[in-house]
């Protein structure tokens, strides 16, 4: 549905040049929903808006729903541009007109009828739950009921694809996700191909299918969300990441000493992470059945992405050095991710 | 007061209507374009073009620095060409126009520059033209400050409309300089100058009332 190839934008500032995109290539694909993270600065604004030529790049080729929108003119992007639908961090509705008005403006410069703008305004407030709100300017509503109106606003040609700039990044928790809600909704009815840029991890985990991790006009990591989640590969995704779900170690284990062999009265601490049906699988108990050995948990967290469960255990086990081993290799044998954090003196620390 | 010097209060009261009427909608009508190509040609903005951007500004800022009685006098020859005569109430309107405009397209300027550009973007977004930017979402938006920009484009010139009595344009500040001043006519100095005020402060409360009732912020 979309696709970007080579993206290069430079600007000319007056401290010198930007280097903003340097060569970046994307393919999302119909009905997906795609998520660019990256921290401010990182070059996602940029990027979002070269996919409707908000800013046009300054090499490489945009192509949206099979039209190759850096080969046309300014009236023929106009046209284009109607069939992409756009919201943003701070809404930008026009404080000069009502709810209703705002959402008929997309309308009106399609030079649709009154009697068309009329019908399909009031079904698209319907849609984004704003009927009773119609007559009121955007200075009386809060931030979800304009980014609602913003919404409708942007659906109101039929578009084939939403870009979303930063749209939840202004709102509290709590309506974030009722917007979010909203946005996978309109996903699922109308088979939209969305594209959202933020620098929070969560609105990825909430409801994107691919993500892409932005970094110095790079795209440094790309691919599904739960596999990025799970085996994360740079730093920058990795501390994205962490701002949900905790990939570091607890602190208390910065006060001991780790040992990367075995020795011979030592515990084995180990880093567990199950994705998707293994997290249903007794492993640890039927470990301890098999095999000599005592398990401690110091660490667990069961998080879900979207509706797959993903979750990581630190647990020490202590025994016989034998069993230990044993054991290790029983747990590479089952559907998990292992992670061996080191060995630790018996004594070094009181098993809780 | 006689009948006769009542005659003349109406009567300058008229012309200085006139004055400030004409022009203020000749300022209007050329000062508000002005002021959007002054914008929209800025750098960045939706109709870039510097060499325009900086001519344009360079006119209006001469304009603006020559001192009204000045300008009034350099200018003859085109009123002349204009109305016919540089003498009158009519030859006056030249001059005050001439002076309002670049004042109304500076006071437009900076009413469209309040109006954020993600604004802009988002109509952009969704296709709009600069034409359609323009007058569906640059100038709605900024009515409320355009509306207080031509309120105060009005009393300047309520205030300039005075000094055209040197060109024999009439008005009530000419009749206040002509009877009130230089034949000590305290009585008509006292009751022009009220009137001047009254005429002020109907204009004014005016401007803001139709400015706060446009304004939906």
């Amino acid at each position: 549905m979309i696709k970007l190839q080579d993206i290069e934008k430079v600007y000319q500032s007056d401290n010198g040049t930007i280097h903003a995109l340097r060569g970046v290539n994307l393919s999302v694909k119909q009905g997906e929903i795609f998520g660019i993270i990256g921290t401010s600065g990182a070059g996602k604004s940029t990027l979002v808006r070269c996919i409707n030529m908000l800013e046009s790049p300054t090499k490489g080729i945009v192509t949206v729903d099979g039209q190759e929108l850096t080969s046309l003119n300014e009236q023929e992007l106009r046209e284009q541009r109607k069939k992409i639908g756009m919201i943003f961090q701070h809404f930008n509705l026009l404080s000069s007109r009502t709810v209703y008005q705002n959402i008929a403006f997309p309308l009106e410069l399609a030079k649709r009828s009154k009697e068309e703008i009329n019908k399909e305004v009031l079904h698209l407030l319907e849609l984004v739950g704003l009927s009773d709100k119609k007559d009121q300017y955007p200075a009386q509503l809060s931030g979800g009921q304009k980014q609602r109106v913003g919404i409708a606003r942007a659906l109101a040609n039929h578009p084939k694809v939403l870009l979303c700039d930063e749209a939840t990044s202004a709102l509290d928790p709590q309506t974030t996700k009722s917007i979010l809600e909203l946005l996978k909704d309109i996903n699922r009815k109308f088979q939209l191909t969305i594209v959202l840029i933020t620098h929070e991890m969560q609105v990825i985990k909430e409801i994107c299918n691919q993500v892409a991790v932005i970094e110095g006009g790079k795209i440094i990591e790309q691919g599904k969300v739960i596999d990025i989640f799970t085996q994360p590969q740079s730093n920058t995704t990795k501390e994205f990441i962490s701002s949900i779900i905790n990939h570091n170690l607890p602190d208390f284990f910065k006060e001991i000493t780790l040992a990367s062999e075995p020795s011979a009265d030592s515990n084995l601490i180990l880093r567990l992470s199950f994705i998707g049906h293994s997290t249903e699988e007794p492993v640890i108990s039927s470990m301890i059945r098999r095999f000599a050995i005592d398990a401690s948990i110091l660490y667990g967290n069961i998080d879900h992405i979207q509706t797959i469960p993903f979750g990581t255990l630190i647990v020490e086990l202590s025994g016989e050095q034998a069993s230990l081993q044993q054991a290790l290799s029983y747990l590479k044998t089952r559907e998990l991710g292992i992670e061996v954090i080191g060995y630790v003196a018996r004594n070094a620390r009181a098993v809780g | 007061m006689s009948q006769e010097m009542l005659v003349l209060l109406a009567k300058s009261l008229w012309e200085t209507t006139y004055m400030v009427a004409v022009s203020s909608f000749i300022s209007a009508l050329l000062g508000i374009p002005l002021g959007i190509i002054l914008v929209t040609t800025n750098k960045g903005h939706i109709l870039e073009n510097t060499p325009l951007n900086r001519i344009l500004g360079a006119i209006v800022n001469a304009t603006r620095s020559t001192p009204f009685i000045i300008l009034m006098v350099a200018i003859i020859p085109v009123t002349r060409l204009l109305v016919g005569t540089s003498i009158g109430t009519n030859a006056a309107i030249v001059p005050l126009s001439i002076a309002a405009i670049p004042f109304v397209a500076r006071i437009v300027e900076s009413a469209l520059k309040e109006v954020d550009y993600g604004v802009i973007e988002a109509a952009q977004a969704m296709g709009a033209s600069p034409r359609e930017i323009i007058t569906k979402v640059l100038i709605p938006e900024s009515l409320p400050a355009i509306v207080l920009g031509l309120t105060l484009t009005i009393i300047s010139l309520i205030g300039y409309s005075a000094m055209a009595g040197a060109i024999g344009g009439g008005g009530l500040g000419d009749l206040a300089i002509r009877y009130g001043y230089q034949r000590f006519r305290a009585d008509i100095m006292l009751i022009t100058v009220v009137i001047l005020i009254a005429q002020v402060q109907i204009v004014q409360s005016t401007g803001d009332y139709i400015s706060n009732r446009l304004n939906k912020k």
